[in-house]
């Protein structure tokens, strides 16, 4: 850290750490976070690669926060949709930022929950005084997806290259057929059901019977909440801008009910019901990274940097959705109970809480079933419902549905977001607030945590 | 530092080219001499001419310096620089010897050489007025130096200093604004006075690293001169936050982590844009040592034509915000203890400038903010200043006219070329600093001795 | 179907031996030139079936192909077989008694209507295998004559594996078999599905390739055309296969499971499907599905798995 210009090295050394099993578990704390915009699909991004928003990303934290050159505990980040040649992507990043070439690295994937899993393990090693700083992250771009060759191609070419003799070598290519030269895109549907994200989100909002109106609400408060926080600065020291691109390119702040109203819908057509998920309360496919700086609180004194938020603890659950026992994304509805039952929370006790949208009918989905008896009698074990979210603690400026879903990249927005709003709280208000986040992943899965102010 | 590039003077550093050049009689600018950290500071002896007692005790200051001193020029001998020590001559025949010792040596100045007058003040800024014979010769000197400045060649330059009332010629202002005007950091610094007045007496400790350990923000820092501003104070060892706004906020990143600094993205005429300053510096540095308002934007059109809308962003951007920022730094008990403002004004706000009512309004009125804030920041032990460039080659003048461009660069400055970013950098950075010490008030053209008002 | 397989074979059939498992295309071929031949000599086929059960010893899996046919159905690569899998291995055992010169039926034209199969333990690949197989139950159709072609496969001389594929002759009718009349079109409301399938034009000789039966009905719009086929029609076990793919990691070794197909899916097809697993204190005992067309919304099969 550049604190001091006369020398490269901190202020005071760290204390020598004891050994690890007399260690006393610290805190981990959020010192800042750095996103580029969200830019949609085939737009601003088309042609950056995930390593380089990645890069980016890291290099504005860098610039936030002076750490040119810094060698960091370590960092991890990840994608969903990754090229093979990225097997080392978050090292590749580090290696071309400008944080120390020296600083370790490790990549993750978690689905779309990766990129809050990069903070909770990360936080865990602050924690245990493995190391003293870090940065989370996570990074997706749907533009520079990797295709894959087909099934027929790819068999002719590993045969191709275990021939020995021409005539080996002209009978794996005689086996090609021209159709094995169409390429083939990733799909983000699940490989067990062969329905996508969207099919299976329609199949649970029409389970829980959500409305039209009630998605298209929570996709215009979104956009409202968002475009809010960008008029008042808030975004100004979150995000540093990429490519031209200044803000989410998602954003509508001009929608209304009326023209969200106006959208065909695009998921649940074939279920029979009212198919209810339009454009307007989904996500699009997005592009984009983020990054989170976490460090011990004796790293963020020594290094003059802020403390915005601890990272008090996470849950992750995972539910048997593959013949419909459960829909695809409600594992938070799971995860956020067991999460709170631990550190003896209610629901009441947080004063923001952020729920990816991954669609309007996700959130909804949670909130109801925490609402419902019996999916908490039954599902849950619990003798009284889970309880109410309060709206106006929810999603305070805005989520995925305005500013984006580039996978791996939404959790570091919202662990960011919500430190930042948890920083502003307690100094306009003196008191420490709390903060949940929970994320819903492919594959069935979901991941909750708490974080307070410091 | 990138700047535009001026391709007739890279034309000229080819032999062949710079001698047709001379054939032609076209100019034949010189590769200015500027400051490289570890040059010496004259590129040859320093003549000391004078007949009274301040030109000996300037002498040995000089000796003390380590400078090469010569009291009489000898024949044939290069010299580096002469300081003319005037500030004893009561009425215009004093001039005269003085005058023509000058001229006798001239021819000796080596390339990149420096004159520098020290003198009185016709009218000091306090006190009586000098007797009606000493005044004339008084601002005789000015006449006398801004003349032989444009008499010099090969990137030779001549500037002077005044005393004013109760500063003798070796106070350490004086010592200070000479050392400035001798090195190579004033390179595009020509026929310009310095006054220095009564200041706190500190010195630098360490001269090449005049700002060491001081917290400094930069404003408008994304590019160009804002950018070379943050770089020469990195230099000088102060501890940079660079703001610019959140829209350049990928430039301001670049800028951060190329010269080691924290980037902070803020549009600058938010009313909460001090605080947000103050927050930053102290956050990362414990207080705010030095400013520079940099910022400022450019909305031309002729007077008949000009709106309201761009008459109102240019006076907002390049004036107000200053104003309601400098007067939340000054009620805040984050401010340092000798805080020093640096302010950029322009040769627009001095002369006027055809299409540029707007921005000399702001910039004339940067001026006189400047002179009206001074005793405020003498109060505090620190000083406020202003900087006023003439033509310097950046991104914002490489979109001129060419033939406007041409002759602005070759026809008006003595020096026969536009300035460099790093030039009014430089400028700015020993403002900024204790070397300084007494200069409070004023407006410092770095235009090359620009016609433009002269 | 509810013809459940006895173990062991019927005193009253002759055992034939074969040295070898029969190659499947051979068998077609004699097949048609045996119908050739009896449309030209107006010879008529026998009116029962053939009291014989084929026998082949010592057989090895081939374990590439059990590879390939794991990835098609989109199951994981184990070391035991599916028990799906067992059935393309008994199919040339099936096919040697459905070719014979005695087997009153044409064999061009057979349609599968059911499987049924149980499993009574784990195979493993390098077991060496005793597959039989044999007919019976002949009787009658609305739409034509059916009978079922019963499979087992033996391992340590003990039947890890039994299975009856029940198939109609289409439009051929005997003497003597109560033909019954047509039952009524059951109303099928699709219920919310849990999985689609897009299957791809060549889904049907993708599978032919793995399962060794090459009927043309399956391998492309124009062998199937020259059959009476619109399109050529995605094979039966392949979507059997599929569901069970998706079941295995659940239902363990030891089950049984059926399918009834009812009506044919034409490639390429969207399909919809339900699958639904029952529970018994916390531990898997069935799972049951449909299937049906995604935009057609019409029943294509449904059969259910259960715990042994």
């Amino acid at each position: 850290m550049t604190a001091t210009p006369e020398s490269p090295t901190p202020k005071s050394a760290p204390q020598p750490a004891p050994a690890a099993e007399t260690r006393p578990v610290r805190s981990a704390v959020v010192i800042g976070g750095n996103r580029i915009p969200f830019a949609r699909a085939h737009g601003a991004y088309a042609g950056a690669s995930n390593q380089d928003m990645l890069t980016a990303a890291l290099d504005g934290l860098v610039a936030r926060f002076g750490l040119q050159d810094e060698r960091i505990g370590e960092v991890a980040a990840g994608a969903v949709l990754k090229h093979s040649r990225d097997f080392n992507l978050t090292r590749e990043a580090v290696l071309g930022s400008a944080l120390s070439p020296e600083t370790p690295v490790y990549d993750l994937q978690q689905a779309c929950a990766t990129g809050l899993e990069t903070v909770i393990g990360l936080a865990n090693k602050i924690k245990l005084g493995q190391i003293d700083s870090a940065i989370a992250g996570g990074v997706d771009s749907t533009s520079d997806a990797p295709i894959a060759v087909s099934e027929g191609l790819r068999s002719v070419l590993l045969e191709l290259g275990r021939a020995r003799s021409p005539k080996q070598k002209l009978a794996a290519l005689a086996r090609l057929r021209p159709k094995d030269l169409a390429p083939e895109a990733p799909s983000t549907a699940e490989p067990r059901t062969g329905l996508s994200m969207g099919e299976h989100q329609a199949l649970t909002t029409a389970a829980w019977k959500i409305t039209r109106e009630a998605q298209d609400e929570l996709a215009l408060a979104s956009h409202a909440n968002l475009a809010a926080a960008y008029g008042r600065g808030f975004f100004d020291d979150l995000i540093t801008p990429y490519r031209g691109l200044v803000k989410d390119g998602n954003l509508r702040p001009d929608t209304s009910l009326e023209k969200l109203a106006k959208l065909q819908p695009v998921f649940g057509k074939t279920l029979g019901e009212e198919a209810t998920m339009t454009a307007g309360n989904s996500t699009p496919l997005t592009d984009g990274a983020s990054a989170v700086l976490l460090g011990s609180e004796d790293f963020a004194r020594r290094n003059d940097l802020p403390m915005l938020a601890r990272v008090v603890d996470a849950e992750a659950a995972a539910v048997d959705f593959v013949h419909g026992k459960e829909g695809l994304l409600m594992a938070p509805a799971y995860a956020v109970p067991r999460l709170l039952e631990r550190n003896g929370l209610r629901l009441s006790d947080f004063d923001f809480v952020e729920i990816h949208e991954a669609f309007a009918g996700t959130v909804l989905c949670h909130l109801a079933a925490w609402e419902s008896e019996e999916f908490c009698r039954n599902k849950l074990g619990l003798d009284s419902p889970l309880g109410s979210v309060d709206r106006a603690r929810l999603n305070v400026t805005g989520s995925s549905l305005a500013a984006g879903h580039p996978f791996a990249a939404t959790g570091g927005r919202i662990v960011a977001t919500v430190a930042k709003l948890l920083h502003e709280q307690a100094a306009a208000e003196g008191r420490r607030g709390r903060g949940l986040v929970s994320v819903c992943a492919a594959g069935g899965q979901g991941v909750a945590a708490i974080l307070e102010a410091c | 530092m990138a700047a535009a590039q001026d391709s007739y003077l890279k034309l000229l550093s080819n032999p062949l080219a710079r001698e047709l050049a001379g054939r032609l009689k076209l100019p034949r600018p010189a590769v200015l001499r500027r400051y490289r950290p570890g040059d010496p500071l004259l590129p040859g002896p320093v003549l000391v001419l004078g007949a009274g007692d301040s030109a000996g005790t300037l002498a040995s200051a000089l000796l003390d310096w380590g400078l090469d001193v010569r009291r009489h020029a000898t024949p044939g001998e290069r010299i580096g620089g002469i300081v003319a020590v005037l500030d004893d001559v009561a009425e215009p025949g004093d001039l005269a010897a003085p005058a023509l010792a000058l001229g006798a040596c001239l021819r000796q100045l080596a390339p990149g050489g420096r004159i520098v007058t020290v003198s009185r003040p016709a009218a000091a800024s306090a006190g009586a007025a000098a007797a009606p014979a000493a005044a004339a010769a008084r601002q005789g000197v000015d006449g006398l130096l801004r003349s032989v400045a444009r008499e010099l060649r090969a990137g030779a330059t001549g500037n002077g200093i005044l005393l004013d009332d109760g500063v003798d010629a070796t106070a350490p202002g004086v010592l200070g604004a000479l050392r400035f005007l001798l090195s190579g950091r004033s390179a595009y610094v020509d026929g310009q006075f310095l006054l220095v007045g009564p200041g706190t007496g500190t010195v630098p400790a360490d001269p090449d690293r005049p700002v060491a350990g001081r917290a400094a923000v930069v404003t408008g820092a994304a590019r160009g001169i804002g950018a070379a501003i943050a770089e020469v104070l990195r230099r000088d060892g102060a501890l940079v936050t660079v703001v610019d706004v959140p829209a350049a906020g990928e430039q301001l990143a670049a800028v951060a982590n190329r010269i080691g600094a924290t980037a902070l993205q803020l549009d600058i005429t938010r009313p909460e844009a001090g605080a947000r300053i103050l927050e930053h510096a102290a956050g990362r540095h414990g207080r705010l040592d030095i400013v520079v308002h940099n910022a400022g934007i450019t909305r031309d059109k002729l007077l008949a034509n000009m709106d309201a809308d761009r008459w109102n962003a240019v006076l907002e951007v390049n004036l107000a915000a200053q104003l309601r920022m400098n007067e939340a730094f000054l009620a805040s008990d984050l401010l340092g203890p000798a805080p020093r403002i640096v302010c950029l004004a322009s040769t627009s706000g001095i002369a006027g400038n055809r299409g540029q009512t707007n921005y000399a309004a702001s910039k004339a009125g940067v001026i006189g903010m400047v002179r009206a804030s001074a005793p405020v920041l003498a109060g505090r032990g620190g000083a406020i200043n202003a900087v006023a460039p003439g033509f310097i080659e950046t991104d914002m003048t490489a979109r001129m006219p060419p033939a406007a461009r041409e002759a602005a660069r070759r026809l008006l400055p003595s020096l026969q070329q536009g300035g460099l970013p790093v030039d009014v950098a430089e400028a700015v950075a020993f403002l900024a600093s204790d070397a300084a010490d007494g200069i409070n008030g004023q407006t410092l053209r770095v235009c090359g001795q620009s016609l433009v008002g002269a | 179907m509810n013809a459940h397989p006895e173990a062991g074979p019927a005193s009253r059939r002759e055992e034939v031996r074969l040295p070898e498992l029969p190659s499947v295309s051979r068998l077609l071929v004699h097949a048609a030139t045996t119908a050739a031949r009896e449309r030209l000599s107006g010879t008529s086929r026998p009116a029962a079936l053939p009291a014989v059960r084929h026998t082949v010893d010592s057989v090895r899996v081939e374990l590439e192909r059990l590879t390939r046919f794991q990835h098609l159905v989109g199951g994981t690569v184990r070391d035991s077989l599916p028990s799906a899998f067992l059935h393309t291995v008994t199919f040339p055992v099936a096919m040697s008694v459905l070719t014979r010169a005695d087997f009153p039926l044409p064999l061009p034209g057979l349609v599968q209507l059911a499987n049924h199969v149980r499993q009574y333990r784990a195979v493993h690949f390098a077991e060496p295998l005793t597959l039989s197989a044999w007919v019976e139950n002949l009787r009658g159709h609305y739409a034509g004559t059916r009978l079922d072609v019963r499979t087992e496969v033996l391992a340590d001389g003990e039947a890890v594996w039994q299975g009856t594929s029940e198939y109609l002759a289409k439009g051929v009718f005997r003497p003597g078999l109560d033909t019954g009349a047509r039952p009524a079109r059951e109303d099928f409301t699709p219920p919310a599905p849990t999985a689609r399938w897009r299957l791809g034009v060549d889904a049907g000789r993708e599978y032919a390739m793995v399962s060794g039966d090459f009927n043309p009905i399956h391998l492309s719009t124009v062998s199937a055309r020259l059959l009476g086929m619109k399109r050529s029609i995605a094979h039966g076990m392949y979507l059997a296969s599929r569901v069970l793919a998706g079941i295995e990691a659940v239902a363990g070794d030891e089950h049984e499971w059926n399918i009834r197909f009812a009506a044919p899916v034409y490639l390429p097809a969207a399909l919809a499907l339900r699958i639904e697993d029952e529970s018994r204190n916390e531990h898997w005992v069935a799972s049951s599905f449909t299937a049906w067309g995604e935009h057609s919304r019409r029943l294509h099969f449904s059969g259910s798995v259960r715990t042994l």
